[in-house]
């Protein structure tokens, strides 16, 4: 094949990818003739960029929906099923995080904040996309590049320069081991491209069972768990979200775990000689380390979010209790019988974005650009001040307790069945441990709710200015809802991204 | 019609109140204010045209290509319309919703859904100044969705469901006013008397779970020849799935002694009681007995409880409301009464296998048509109460005739329906079942024992009679007095008010003539699953019953009239004379009293009992059960020191704990 075909096949399958990242291009550029030297704007630019923003989405799902599906890896990208739902969750809470960022940029850097987050979803698409290990890095350094200036753009107060600070060496820590491990695997099987690795391991010119591909394992499993805020990795997630704006802490939530997962499924099945992970379940040490970082993540997680005064922290432990939920589902990979344990995780983590996205939609619509919301006691009296914002946020702090009515609940109990329908002993200890742990968490979630509907308020309530946030919180509230009456559709879906 | 128009209809049934309760829930309070009847009317009238498509169109046209006759009444018969919603399909785990939807199905949900309608019409101007006018109509909306669910419901689990959802909305409509501690605490007792009924209908779902593996209708109940593999396999348990199924009946349909909750609900608003006496609370026991009648076929000793049951309850509400004094209070009692003459009727299988279809039509026929004239009954005395200043006592008030010319002549027919005056709805029913219990009577086996109930159901009609037309002569005949909160001119009731009244009242004067002479009530409902129907040339009047029935209504409302209007001191004369009867029948039997020494008092000293031992031993494994993750959050805390070197040291330590696991895992 000439290598001008090749290129232009390649392209073809990253459509929405060229159309996100050709917006950045302009952003990018064109942002600077419009901010004067004091970094002053025209006010309401920020309004523009958001809508140019929506705009490259709306273009780029437009695209998603008509991209050819092919199962088979293609030089450096794969379109298969899994990129079609990873994709999917990309451009949708793309566009909830534009809504959330609407009115929390200054008019001057909202140019750069919006290419930034289009940036950080490309990121995420092609490490769904990538064929390739260093095609997996270069995703995985376009999420995090971006997410540090993203984090440390706006107003400079200490706590954010101390979180930006804090979130980017950590980040880069943690990219060095992802990076040694994938160097190992390179070393081991003499290639980077993912098709021809398990080709090559499937074969048993791979010895799987080599310690240094283990050690390889280990080592892209705890890099990994940086962006998944999973225990012991999580360390940075409560002191970031708590000084960075809620807007990054909502992207921050979600996210990195979408790559992080994204990124162990497609390498884990890989490194046993699977291109697919429809018959994948983790083995011997692999699984070992998943079943104990589950366990450890959901443990600390919610026993740490018990004590918590500030509401970003708690929503930090939440969401690291939440990787651990994950897991779980990732612990138990594809088991012969019963529930699919990764559709139950794709699953979650759909339903956990809606739920989570929401939670930080609505605390940005709940305080101002002024006056943001920090500590719970600043939610006292919410349903008294603003009934509709302290009515969808509690739809989203039940759906995050995981109880009825709300796509929650169906989303831990699909997680459960997968783990106890599996049938071995570990496989049945991850299940308890999620059922505790849901019970743990529904003492603080529970708490939110009261807070809002039984104290008194301490202060006055000023008019809310984020009318974007409060639609996609909204939006989000609802969408919770569906999901409890509907889930079917997405679990299709989920269980369709495993070919 | 095609496939899909057919599935729409029947999901926009309950799917319309469903969006209207939280269109109007959400909205009301801020948004809709005074206009939240919108979404209710709109609601409840798209599901009653949906409702009557259904009756007249859908369901016929499914049974009109050439019927096998072997095939009707069998469940798999031409007359269902089903339709599943596919939930939750996740592995093993499969939950779908499903309607099903066949003749019993449609004749509920018109009654329902077109007395709803008049009702809410009606609401809208009675409750027009109250502050909870929103969530009345979210709370109306959301009572009809839950009943509509619950006669659609293909399975005893989502019977189940909704059986409790149209409790709860019960709940909040009795105890709608709850500043006043009287609905507060009617509410409280309508909830926890239907418990006791709920305690049985969950048992005997978890009986049918364990013996027959299914909850579904379809399994359970359209082959005779498995509930009879069932009883051999298990004797008795037929038996005790029916007993426990009814006592989930006598709690929802207030029959003895779980009765007492139904004249109390009449604290809620007027509009509402219509609601639960006629269409959406009260006909669910009925509507259960009559849908599990395949089971109950196979247990005599249930159906001869259930009649016997009914007989009591109608017999003694029938006798207490001849003294009461509040007007509602009277119209509460005569249904537990009627409710009583429909449970008569469908306990009369036990007499003989051909009864059974006869007897399931009487009994559903007297519910249809009593709601109709009940729901008018009420929203009659309802706009009594309206033009009252909120006076209900009937010895506060006479003579209304003139100033209240509307609600008098509907009051008038929807008495003299209840009362049986011939050609009216309510005679053609009573007359049905009179007619069901006088042939079970003749039956060999049972012949005594249907003999006294079917003296005790003629008795009762001529008390009917009586009491109904002593509440209409005391409120519209006489010398004309109003309370001092009426005002000077008690105002006649709203145009709003009056339409739904007028649309009753006709409805209350033919449609028993409409569809009950004609059979067109009985070979529509006898296409439901489990009955046989009757063939036609066995269906005849029954001119002697009828004659009997006609000549007892005319005697209670002559001695009503001669008691009230032409020589009103007899009735003092006889209270004071037969003193301690009067005050029995005034002290509603003292049941409540009864009652409370006999469970609730011993059932008190148990909680309490139960309390010391909750509060002293319980609460203390409880509690420090729940500090042990707050004990335990303090070690991990340690950790969290802020510090970037220390966390990064972290990572490393878990890196390199997860290689040596690796290394020495195998």
């Amino acid at each position: 094949m000439p290598a001008y075909d090749a290129i232009n096949q390649a392209a073809g399958l990253i459509i929405p990818e060229i159309i996100l990242l050709a917006t950045v291009c302009i952003m990018f550029l064109a942002s600077p003739f419009l901010v004067s030297e004091t970094g002053k704007a025209a006010p309401g630019l920020r309004h523009r960029w958001g809508t140019l923003s929506l705009l490259a989405l709306a273009a780029a799902g437009f695209a998603w929906l008509k991209s050819p599906i092919s199962d088979t890896g293609l030089g450096p990208f794969q379109a298969d099923q899994f990129v079609w739902f990873v994709r999917g969750l990309s451009i949708v809470f793309g566009m909830l995080l534009t809504m959330i960022l609407w009115d929390q940029v200054e008019d001057g850097i909202a140019a750069e904040a919006n290419a930034c987050l289009l940036a950080i979803l490309c990121g995420v698409n092609f490490v769904a996309l990538s064929n390739d290990l260093v095609g997996i890095f270069l995703g995985l350094e376009l999420v995090s590049i971006p997410t540090y200036i993203l984090l440390n753009l706006g107003r400079h107060d200490w706590m954010r320069q101390e979180a930006t600070i804090k979130y980017f060496l950590l980040s880069i820590f943690s990219s060095a081991i992802v990076l040694f491990g994938l160097s190992w695997i390179f070393g081991l099987a003499g290639t980077t491209n993912l098709t021809v690795i398990a080709a090559r391991t499937a074969e048993g010119k791979v010895a799987i069972d080599h310690g240094m591909f283990r050690v390889a394992l280990a080592m892209i499993i705890g890099g990994l768990s940086f962006r998944l805020t999973a225990v012991p990795f999580h360390f940075y997630a409560p002191d970031v979200f708590q000084g960075v704006s809620p807007s990054s802490a909502a992207m921050l939530s979600f996210i990195p775990k979408v790559v992080g997962f994204a990124a162990l499924l497609r390498l884990l099945p890989v490194c046993v000689g699977l291109t697919g992970f429809v018959n994948w379940m983790p083995e011997g040490a692999v699984r070992g380390i998943l079943t104990v970082i589950a366990v450890l993540t959901m443990v600390i997680g919610n026993l740490l979010a018990l004590r918590q005064s500030s509401l970003l922290r708690l929503l930090a432990y939440s969401s690291i209790a939440h990787a651990g939920y994950m897991l779980v589902g990732l612990a138990v990979g594809n088991a012969s019988q019963g529930t699919s344990g990764v559709a139950s995780l794709l699953f979650y983590l759909s339903v956990y974005g809606v739920m989570t996205i929401g939670l930080f939609a609505l605390i940005t619509a709940a305080g101002n650009a002024g006056r943001p919301i920090r500590a719970i006691a600043d939610l006292s009296g919410l349903s008294r001040t603003k009934p509709a914002i302290a009515l969808m946020m509690t739809v989203c702090v039940v759906g995050l307790s995981g109880l009825p009515p709300t796509g929650g609940f169906l989303a831990k109990l699909n997680l459960f069945l997968a783990a106890w329908s599996e049938g071995s002993q570990d496989g049945r200890i991850l299940a308890v441990t999620l059922a505790i742990n849901a019970v743990i968490a529904a003492t603080y979630y529970l708490r939110l709710i009261s807070v809002m509907y039984f104290e008194e308020s301490t202060t006055v309530s000023e008019p809310s200015d984020q009318n974007a946030a409060w639609v996609a919180g909204c939006l989000c509230a609802v969408a919770t809802l569906v999901l409890f009456v509907a889930p079917q559709w997405l679990w299709n879906a989920a269980a369709l991204a495993l070919n | 019609m095609s496939e899909e128009i057919q599935q729409l209809v029947l999901w926009l049934i309950p799917v319309a109140p469903l969006a209207s309760a939280v269109i109007t829930a959400l909205l009301g309070p801020k948004l809709l204010r005074y206009k939240s009847h919108l979404p209710c009317w709109s609601a409840l009238a798209v599901s009653f045209v949906c409702s009557l498509i259904l009756l007249l169109k859908i369901l016929p046209s499914m049974g009109s290509a050439a019927v096998d006759p072997s095939e009707v009444g069998t469940f798999a018969g031409p007359q269902v319309l089903v339709s599943g919603y596919e939930w939750l399909n996740v592995g093993d785990l499969h939950a779908n919703i499903e309607l099903r939807a066949d003749s019993i199905t449609a004749i509920m949900l018109t009654m329902v859904t077109g007395v709803s309608l008049l009702v809410s019409i009606f609401g809208s101007g009675y409750m027009s100044h109250d502050p909870g006018y929103p969530r009345f109509f979210a709370a109306v909306s959301m009572f009809v969705f839950s009943m509509c669910m619950l006669v659609l419901s293909g399975s005893f689990a989502l019977l189940f469901v909704f059986w409790e959802a149209v409790g709860l909305c019960s709940y909040l409509l009795i105890g709608f006013w709850y500043q006043k501690p009287a609905a507060a605490a009617a509410a409280k007792k309508a909830f926890v008397v239907n418990r006791i009924g709920d305690f049985g209908l969950i048992m005997g779902i978890f009986l049918i779970w364990t013996n027959f593996g299914s909850l579904d209708f379809v399994t359970v109940l359209s082959d005779s020849a498995r509930i009879a593999a069932v009883e051999v396999k298990n004797p008795g348990v037929i038996q005790l799935i029916c007993f426990c199924l009814f006592l989930g009946a006598m709690g929802k349909s207030a029959q003895f002694p779980l009765q007492v909750w139904l004249p109390d609900a009449m604290e809620g608003p007027t509009p509402v009681s219509a609601l639960i006496h006629a269409a959406t609370m009260v006909t669910a026991g009925v509507y259960l007995v009559a849908r599990c009648t395949p089971l109950f076929v196979m247990a005599p000793n249930a159906q001869l409880a259930v009649s016997a049951i009914g007989a009591a309850t109608a017999a003694i509400a029938a006798l207490t409301a001849l003294t009461q004094m509040d007007l509602k209070r009277v119209l509460a009692y005569s249904t537990v009464s009627q409710l009583g003459f429909m449970f008569m009727a469908l306990g009369c299988g036990a007499a003989s296998a051909e009864l059974v279809t006869p007897a399931v039509t009487a009994g559903m026929f007297h519910l249809f048509t009593h709601a109709f004239f009940k729901a008018l009954l009420f929203l009659a005395a309802g706009s009594v109460m309206h033009a009252m200043g909120d006076v209900i006592d009937m010895r506060r008030f006479s003579g209304l005739k003139h100033a209240l010319p509307i609600t008098h002549w509907t009051f008038l027919v929807g008495a003299a329906a209840l009362a049986g005056v011939p050609l009216l709805a309510g005679f053609w029913s009573k007359d049905d079942i009179l007619a069901v219990l006088s042939e079970a009577s003749h039956s060999k086996e049972h012949g005594l024992f249907f003999g006294v109930i079917w003296a005790v159901a003629t008795g009762t009609a001529f008390l009917t009679a009586f009491y109904t037309f002593r509440a209409y002569f005391m409120t519209f005949c006489g010398p004309e007095k109003f309370p001092a909160e009426a005002g000077h001119h008690p105002h006649e009731a709203t145009p709003i008010m009056a339409w739904p009244l007028r649309i009753l009242a006709v409805c209350a004067a033919l449609i028993g003539l409409a569809v009950g002479p004609t059979h067109l009530f009985a070979n529509y409902l006898q296409k439901t699953m489990g009955l046989t129907p009757v063939p036609p040339d066995s269906q005849h009047l029954h001119w002697d019953v009828m004659a009997l029935s006609s000549v007892v209504a005319i005697a209670g409302i002559g001695l009503a009239w001669m008691f009230y209007v032409a020589s009103p001191k007899i009735p003092g004369a006889i209270a004071s004379a037969m003193k301690p009867l009067y005050l029995i029948s005034q002290g509603k039997f003292f049941l409540d009293e009864i009652l409370k020494a006999l469970v609730v008092l011993p059932l008190v000293g148990i909680a309490k009992l139960a309390t010391v031992f909750d509060r002293g031993v319980i609460d203390c494994i409880v509690d420090s059960i729940g500090a042990i993750p707050k004990a335990l959050s303090s070690i991990p805390r340690q950790f969290h020191t802020g510090v970037v070197s220390s966390y990064a040291g972290f990572m490393w330590a878990g890196v390199v704990a997860a290689v040596v696991l690796v290394l020495t895992m195998f």
